[in-house]
């Protein structure tokens, strides 16, 4: 479905990523771990669309991405939850989920979408006319994630979703996570929470400095004494 | 002190003050969302007066009529400014800077093309209820006044109503509060901000026919409404309409007490001042900043 190949992105005089390839089938749920400023936001960035690549391709489907705008890449369905969450401070939770389902290929269905994220938080129906700045950590998250539902996502691509929140409010998330999944929605899961994220993705990628140091099935990687020792802390 | 002339200055001072709350609301929008500072904003605006004054003295239209022409006019010439001028700079490191010497320069040609158009004379906009006015016991308030008070309260509704009620104005708001994230939901900046610019100086036009239906003007009014623009802004808190409105009228209030009881010449002092004192203690404005 997604495939990225020998990928590499440049900050000014900065290589961030370095040849990185990757892919994503239908239906799959691929981790992506790695350290502080290995490149991972870096990656999902460039597949959004807000970085350009240097040299490398993305495709979709078997059509290229690149130089895609990130509206077009939006519509094409693969959206991501940015790390920090990122919602609109000064809007409601309402306002936040319609803002999801901005491209006009989703706007029809955002009634039902919105029944639809209500169903699956009902804490952000009960908060749906309060400012999103307002919300606990734990309600972001859930708010964040139900705007990228209203973008009707074929690919998620979620950065850090448990980053900040409590333990209770990760478990909840990444169970949400998970129901999605196997509701069908592929996903891509950045996350420092190595331990959990691998036993609920089936592949996974180690990223550092740049570039892929290892790759697998994510039962294996768990097992592999270099991530023990580095991201498990065995 | 006469009890009548204090709530007759009032009250010309809160319709000044709406129209300078129209006149503000778009320089605030283009401010906050865009990071352009735009000096040539009171010029578009002077240039929505001309229109409205050339409609009436060649066909006859009356300037609310008008305002129905021009101010779609001007929509469009604000787009091609922002293709032409603005998103080229809006690429540059210090956007805010490089913004403001643009449009100083922009503000000038437009300044001179008035003066070759309609010459350095001070106009009036007189339409044929110019002479009339509402006498409500001892007060009265003059039709153009009246006017030009409901052209500015419709302008200022409509840009709140965009921003509140329309995908396209939800957009403007997502955009200025997490840029990033308004893109990743299929948000094209670009499309959003010539939308706001556009936007910001049609309601240019229209608080310039307002301000017109209360004021003579000639060709470089546009300076003294920019100190008016930037000190609405300042009160109001950037980006912030319900802010602007009441920072308008506040204005608008202060400076028609002053009009009242004071000589001419210290008016401007007053309005400078009171730009100086917020400059200083509460640069952030009386409200908080945000669309």
């Amino acid at each position: 479905m997604l495939h990225v190949d020998n990928l590499t992105v440049c900050y000014g005089q900065m290589q961030a990523l370095r040849g990185v390839s990757m892919e994503v089938s239908p239906g799959e749920m691929v981790a992506l771990i790695g350290g502080n400023g290995a490149g991972k936001t870096t990656l999902l960035n460039t597949i959004s669309g807000l970085v350009p690549p240097a040299a490398g391709t993305l495709s979709w489907e078997g059509r290229p991405l690149n130089s895609l705008s990130p509206d077009r890449i939006c519509r094409e369905g693969i959206v991501q939850v940015p790390e920090g969450r990122k919602l609109f401070p000064a809007m409601t939770v309402e306002e936040n989920l319609i803002m999801g389902a901005y491209l006009p290929t989703v706007r029809k269905q955002r009634q039902e979408s919105l029944r639809k994220v209500y169903d699956i938080f009902p804490r952000l129906a009960d908060r749906r006319r309060q400012l999103a700045g307002s919300l606990s950590g734990g309600e972001q998250q859930m708010a964040a994630l139900g705007r990228a539902l209203m973008a009707r996502p074929r690919l998620l691509m979620l950065d850090e979703p448990s980053l900040g929140l409590s333990p209770k409010a990760a478990v909840e998330i990444f169970a949400t996570i998970r129901r999605l999944n196997k509701e069908g929605l592929s996903v891509l899961l950045v996350s420092q929470e190595v331990l959990e994220t691998l036993a609920i993705t089936v592949h996974g990628y180690v990223l550092e400095n740049g570039v892929v140091a290892m790759k697998g099935p994510s039962a294996e990687l768990r097992e592999d004494p270099q991530v023990k020792m580095s991201y498990l802390g065995l | 002190m006469d009890a009548v002339l204090i709530i007759q200055s009032l009250i010309s001072g809160i319709m000044m003050g709406m129209v300078y709350a129209l006149l503000s609301v778009g320089f605030s929008l283009t401010w906050g969302v865009m990071h352009v500072i735009h000096i040539s904003h009171a010029a578009f605006g002077l240039l929505g007066a001309y229109l409205a004054y050339s409609l009436l003295e060649y066909f006859g239209m009356d300037p609310v009529v008008s305002a129905a022409v021009s101010v779609p006019l001007l929509f469009i010439v604000a787009c091609g400014v922002y293709q032409l001028l603005i998103k080229p700079i809006t690429k540059a490191k210090e956007v805010i800077v490089a913004s403001m010497i643009l449009t100083f320069g922009l503000a000038i040609i437009l300044e001179n093309v008035m003066v070759l158009i309609w010459k350095a004379d001070p106009r009036v906009l007189t339409p044929t209820y110019a002479s009339g006015a509402l006498i409500v016991g001892p007060f009265y308030f003059q039709y153009p006044h009246l006017v030009g008070f409901g052209l500015s309260i419709v302008g200022i509704t409509a840009i709140y109503l965009f921003l509140k009620k329309t995908y396209t104005g939800m957009a403007v708001r997502a955009a200025w509060q997490q840029p990033e994230a308004a893109q990743l939901y299929g948000v094209n900046l670009y499309r959003i901000s010539m939308i706001t610019f556009a936007l910001a100086v049609s309601t240019a036009g229209a608080g310039g026919i307002s301000l017109a239906l209360l004021n003579s003007f000639e060709p470089h009014s546009h300076n003294l409404w920019l100190i008016y623009l930037f000190l609405v802004v300042i009160v109001g808190g950037v980006g912030n309409v319900i802010g602007t409105a009441i920072a308008g009228l506040l204005i608008g209030v202060i400076t028609g007490l002053a009009m009242a009881f004071l000589p001419y010449q210290w008016v401007n002092l007053v309005t400078f001042g009171l730009l100086m004192i917020f400059l200083i203690f509460r640069p952030h404005g009386l409200f908080k900043q945000g669309v």
